[in-house]
Formats: C-alpha cells, sequence, structure tokens
C-alpha cells in the first residue's frame, strides 16, 4: 500500500503508520496480562475465603421457602407487640416495640452526648495547633485505643460493672464513641482560620472572650453536625448491644430469632428499618441547616 | 432585652442576643427526655467490680500461671477463630466491593443522565444501608443456616451499601473532561466509563475498599454471637465463667486491630 502523507509539513511528514494515537496504543504495556493476573488473584481470595463455609446448592435449596415464609412474616406482622403502648393494667409497657424503639433511640442520643463531653477536652489535646506535638501524640493514642475495641466487647466488660439494662448500652456507646469524635472534633479545630483569633489579639481580648467569640463561633456547627453524624451511625449500632442484654430492640430480635417467630422478627425489624430512616431524614435535614 | 448601642453616626444598632443558652436548654431537654428510657438502678451498680473484671480480664484464673492465659491465645481453636474472622471479612468485603461497582456507576448523576435511573439506584443503596449489619446476618442464618456462609453474605451486603455511596460520591466529583473527549471520539458509554471514569476513582476505590475491611474486620466481632461464623464464637463460650479467656481473645483482637490499621494508613498514605 502507497503511503499516504497526512500532514505536510516542510521537514517532517508524519504517515499513518506513524500517527500517535496508534504508536500509543502498540507501546502501552499488555495490560490484557495484568488484568488476568489480577482477575485471578481475585477469585482465588474469594474462593479461599470461603474456605470451611460448607459452601453447597444444599445450603441455598432453602432460601425460596424461607423467603416465602419471611415474606409471610412480613404480611401477618405481630401487631400487638408493634403497636402496644400499654400494659393491661394502663401503665406503660415496657417490652412491646414503641417503648424499645425509642430506648434504642435513647441509647444513641444520650451515648452520642456523652461522647461528645468527654471528646472536647481530648480532641482539645489532639489538635496540633492548640496542643504541642508530643501532647498530641498522647491524645491520638488514646483515641486509637478506645476506637479499636468493638463496641460488643466494651458491652461485656461494662455490663458487670452497670449491670443488664439501657444504661450499660447508653455508655458502651458513648465510650466508643468518643475514639471518632475525637478525632473529628480535632479536625475541625486544626482546620481553623487563626484571623479572628488574631483580630481578637489585636483589639486586646482576654483568653475566654477569644474561646467565645473567635473559636466557639468556628467550630460549633462542625462539632454539632459530626454529632449529629455519629448519632446516625449510633443508632444502628445500639440495636447490636441488645445481643448482650445492654438495651433496645436487639434482645427481642435474639429471642425471636431463637425460635424463627417471624411474626415478631418482622415487626421489629419493620422497627429498626423505619427508625433508622427516620434518625437519617432528620439528621440530614438538620445537618443541611448548620453547613 | 437586647442592649442598644448608639454609633458615632447616629445609627442604632442592637447587640445580637445569645442564642446558646436557648440551645443548651434544648438539647438539655431532649436528653432528660431521653433519660425516662434509661432506667439507672443504682443497686446494681458495682464500681468496685470495676477493677475485679479488669483483674479477671488480663490475669490468669486461679491455678493458672500467665504461661497458661498466653498458650491459650496462640491455641490452634484461637487462631483459626481468628483467620476465620479475617478470611470472612476479607471475602464479604471482596464481593460487596466488586458488586458496588454498576450501582455506583448507575447512581452518579454524571454519567447517567436520566433521573429515574439514577434515583432508583440510589433507593436501592438507601434501603440496604438502614439495615444494621448485625440484622442482615440474623436474616441470612435464617436463609443460609449456620456457619461462616451467612457472615459473608452479610458483610458483602453491608460492604455493598456503604462501598455504593462512597465510590458514586467520588464519580461525580471527577474530572469529566476525559468522558467528554472519548464521547467525542464515538466511544459507547461503557468504554468511557471503563477508559475515563474507572482510572480516576480506583486509588480512591481501593483506600474505600481497605477502610471497610477495617471495619468490616471489627464488627465481625459480633457475628460469631449469633452463629455466623468467626473469633466472636470464643467470646460467646467463655463470657460468664472463663474472664481470663475472653481477656486473651480481647487482647489477640487489639493486637489484630492496630496491625490491619498501620497496614491501612501505610495504604492509603501510599494510593494518595
Amino acid at each position: 500500500m502507497k503511503k499516504i502523507p497526512l500532514l505536510h509539513r516542510k521537514k517532517y511528514i508524519i504517515t499513518h503508520e506513524e500517527a500517535t494515537v496508534e504508536r500509543q496504543l502498540k507501546e502501552q504495556p499488555k495490560l490484557w496480562i495484568y488484568n488476568l493476573i489480577l482477575a485471578a488473584v481475585i477469585i482465588f481470595l474469594i474462593v479461599y475465603s470461603f474456605t470451611d463455609s460448607q459452601i453447597n446448592l444444599s445450603r441455598f435449596a432453602n432460601v425460596w421457602p424461607s423467603f416465602k415464609v419471611m415474606i409471610n412474616g412480613f404480611a401477618n406482622p405481630n401487631t400487638e407487640f408493634l403497636f402496644g403502648l400499654f400494659d393491661a393494667d394502663g401503665s406503660i409497657d415496657k417490652t412491646t416495640i414503641p417503648y424499645l424503639t425509642m430506648q434504642t433511640i435513647a441509647i444513641a442520643f444520650v451515648g452520642t452526648i456523652v461522647a461528645s463531653i468527654f471528646a472536647l477536652p481530648i480532641a482539645f489535646i489532639t489538635a496540633k495547633n492548640v496542643a504541642g506535638k508530643h501532647l498530641s501524640k498522647v491524645g491520638e493514642f488514646i483515641l486509637v485505643v478506645i476506637r479499636t475495641f468493638p463496641e460488643i466487647i466494651l458491652a461485656l466488660i461494662l455490663i458487670r460493672v452497670f449491670g443488664i439494662g439501657a444504661l450499660t448500652g447508653m455508655l458502651t456507646i458513648g465510650l466508643h464513641s468518643i475514639g471518632m469524635l475525637g478525632k473529628l472534633f480535632a479536625e475541625a479545630i486544626e482546620n481553623m482560620d487563626r484571623g479572628p483569633i488574631e483580630a481578637l489579639d489585636a483589639v486586646g481580648a482576654n483568653l475566654w472572650q477569644k474561646i467565645r467569640y473567635a473559636i466557639i463561633p468556628q467550630v460549633l456547627p462542625d462539632f454539632l453536625s459530626m454529632g449529629l453524624y455519629r448519632f446516625d451511625i449510633n443508632v444502628r449500632a445500639a440495636t447490636i448491644l441488645g445481643v448482650v442484654s445492654a438495651g433496645g430492640l436487639g434482645t427481642p430480635l435474639i429471642f425471636a430469632s431463637n425460635e424463627w417467630n417471624w411474626p415478631t422478627l418482622s415487626s421489629i425489624l419493620i422497627a429498626i428499618i423505619l427508625m433508622v430512616v427516620v434518625v437519617d431524614l432528620v439528621s440530614s435535614k438538620l445537618r443541611a441547616k448548620l453547613v | 432585652m437586647a442592649k442598644m448601642y448608639t454609633l458615632s453616626n447616629g445609627k442604632v444598632v442592637t447587640e445580637p442576643g445569645n442564642k446558646s443558652i436557648i440551645y443548651l436548654v434544648i438539647v438539655l431537654a431532649i436528653t432528660s427526655f431521653f433519660m425516662l428510657f434509661i432506667p439507672i438502678d443504682w443497686k446494681a451498680i458495682n464500681f468496685r467490680n470495676a477493677g475485679f473484671i479488669l483483674g479477671q480480664l488480663f490475669t490468669p484464673t486461679s491455678g493458672q500461671t500467665y504461661r497458661d492465659y498466653f498458650a491459650f491465645i496462640v491455641s490452634t481453636p484461637v487462631l483459626n477463630a481468628l483467620l476465620e474472622t479475617i478470611r470472612l471479612s476479607f471475602g464479604g468485603t471482596l464481593i460487596g466491593a466488586l458488586a458496588s461497582v454498576p450501582l455506583a456507576v448507575l447512581s452518579a448523576r454524571n454519567i447517567v443522565k436520566k433521573p429515574w435511573i439514577y434515583q432508583t439506584a440510589r433507593a436501592i443503596m438507601n434501603f440496604i444501608r438502614t439495615i444494621p449489619m448485625f440484622v442482615i446476618a440474623v436474616v441470612a442464618i435464617f436463609f443460609l443456616g449456620y456457619g461462616i456462609l451467612p457472615g459473608i453474605a452479610a458483610i458483602a451486603i453491608f460492604t455493598f451499601g456503604i462501598m455504593t455511596k462512597m465510590v458514586y460520591e467520588t464519580i461525580e466529583t471527577i474530572d469529566m473532561g476525559p468522558v467528554e473527549a472519548l464521547d467525542a471520539c464515538g466511544a459507547n458509554k461503557v468504554k468511557a466509563v471503563g477508559y475515563a471514569v474507572f482510572p480516576q476513582v480506583l486509588p480512591i476505590y481501593l483506600g474505600y475498599f481497605i477502610y471497610c475491611f477495617e471495619i468490616n474486620v471489627r464488627s465481625s466481632v459480633i457475628l460469631g454471637f449469633i452463629g455466623a461464623g468467626g473469633i466472636g464464637i470464643i467470646l460467646y463460650n467463655n463470657v460468664g465463667y472463663r474472664y481470663d479467656r475472653v481477656g486473651g481473645v480481647i487482647l489477640l483482637l487489639f493486637v489484630v486491630v492496630v496491625f490491619i490499621q498501620s497496614i491501612t494508613r501505610y495504604v492509603r498514605g501510599k494510593l494518595q
């Protein structure tokens, strides 16, 4: 085939063979080999993670009948349990869903408040622009240690001190959330604008006035928004605590799942999903107002 | 009553009221309302127990030495359970992360222009994200029976939800230049996403993957409590009578989580 000049210049002629895009394509490494190796590694890891899982087709044989049982349960929820507010003698029933849902939200909310109160001083220690480098390392270490313990383990320890019930759940959430809230608060303090502090310095303000008029107005919206975000997470976490009898919706969930009582189980699942959706909506609306 | 000031130019300004008191009162009111649902039984609280239980957790039981204490931590059943925890977290995270890619692309407003598609995709994602992982695990046990299979399924579904959200938010922040360039060359949507979107998102995606893995190792402890595999079963079996073993497992988990966290931090630092 004749070479057709693509572009005429006085000194340089680019032909089709030398067109930059094609040359680029020829020169690029053989990507398919990398992709093949990557795919093989991923498949191997997935297969490896399934060892000892006793995976076979008979495990999946139950899926369809189970699904029908579940749908049947959702169609006939235990309404007495789902809506029951009062006992036979007229006092508030503490074993039904309305009370337990409020208790779950209460565990998350008060837990977040407790965590925020404790996270504040640690955050000021951890923020590099407030405390020095060395003190900041100490604060960071405290926060990492707190964050590392899974909630369920904290609950196991605290339940022996504070007894069975929602108090232990609230304190577990409170203690566990210090780790993340402290870190987020410290980052907010570090990102603070120094301008207002210097301006107040220049007009001769004292320390309290500087904190009140320069630091708090800057960090408070961030703190509130982070607190709300953590509250969101904690509502989900508070459902777990019932597994170790630390209050909330988890305890009836575990009891109902032991005997696969689907009318009760479906009522609890409906309550959990509704609760999370409502809390999500409220907190995202509030956060949108803050920022 | 708010203070009024007369400025030198004759203007009268009022000092803005201090709203922080009002906010504080509101927060206190909500907190005390919620405290109604948290009964405090002062007789049940036993602070002396705090020191006692720490002693029980982190020292050998009577008649045993620290040698026995640490021998239990590195005994085969415990290490096998630990390996199982890591394996099921990793497998679940991997499956969930891979499965999240198509839904994340469908949820991104800058890639999919039709509102009904990305709104449906986001609705699916938001629904999955509302369900706590442990609840997914309970339902998965009902479908698949006990063992690590429902554990992997629960972690995969949970990871699928949060990865989809994080990845689609990342896709929406990418530079659309390369996508438009490929569009202009006549590439179809799939090719445009593969060659222009994925390379931009990949490092961040890997970062999220590692982050999810770290979260999942920690939260998978709960799975053993309900029979979905992992090291939680050893905690569950020993709570109530062998607190030294519980403490040993806590120490082991602490070391493993710190180790994974430092790897995570190292890799994420490299990726950015």
